[in-house]
């Protein structure tokens, strides 16, 4: 797996956890009637600092077990590529257009919301989520197109 | 229109250049070694800058090192 391919198993996992703390969350603040704005921007806090720390962390986690696993099973020292070249760059805009979309079809869900009469905070949450989403998609797409080509 | 398929000789160019490695040959042109990988196994087509690179490096005209065939054409 290269540098590039752990970097993107460390933001699935980090973001795909993410999204199920944030969609559960939310259910209960909706359940116990606490859906409020004071909860929920508490919410979009610890989302926005486990988002950039827990990426942070899975990341050097991936690299150093990965390092020890390729030491363990070839008996050399872990060459790290760390260069990003065109196959690279093109993957990851082909996994930024899927956030787009995703995004783009999540903002006019959440505009929809107005439509049902719902408060203005449901469709923040919703902006979020779409957007949590978006990032889990074009990680997807991403490794998707890593390990299957193009 | 037709789908076409681009292939490459890489692999047997670098055989016949002393077993020059995935490793070396990525480092002469410019990319990871993951990137050779997915060219030899006719998994990424490479840009046209990268394409004349990699013929540079063997020497040999671009058309030694890819070939490209329509998916549908008859033999």
């Amino acid at each position: 797996m290269s540098f590039q391919e752990k970097n993107i198993v460390a933001s699935l996992s980090t973001f795909a956890l993410i999204l199920g703390f944030y969609s559960i969350k939310v259910l209960q603040l909706v359940q116990t009637e606490r859906f409020t704005a004071t909860n929920l921007f508490w919410l979009w806090g610890m989302v926005a600092v486990f988002a950039v720390i827990g990426t942070i962390l899975v990341s050097i986690f991936a690299h150093i077990a990965g390092g020890i696993v390729h030491k363990i099973r070839t008996n050399e020292d872990p060459h790290i590529e760390d260069i990003q070249d065109e196959r690279d760059q093109f993957i990851d805009l082909k996994g930024t257009r899927v956030a787009y979309t995703f995004s783009t079809i999540g903002v006019a869900l959440s505009m929809l919301t107005f439509v049902f009469g719902q408060p203005p905070l449901v469709m923040f949450c919703s902006l979020i989520f779409f957007g949590l989403l978006a990032q889990v998609a074009a990680d997807i797409w991403r490794l998707t197109l890593y390990r299957r080509g193009f | 229109m037709a789908k076409g398929k681009i292939s490459n000789n890489i692999r047997k160019l670098r055989f016949f250049r002393d077993e020059m490695t995935q490793q070396q040959l990525a480092e002469k042109v410019g990319v990871t070694r993951q990137t050779i990988i997915a060219m030899e196994q006719d998994k990424y087509s490479p840009s046209l800058e990268l394409a004349f690179r990699i013929a540079h490096v063997f020497g040999v005209p671009l058309e030694e090192v890819f070939s490209y065939h329509l998916e549908d054409a008859q033999p």
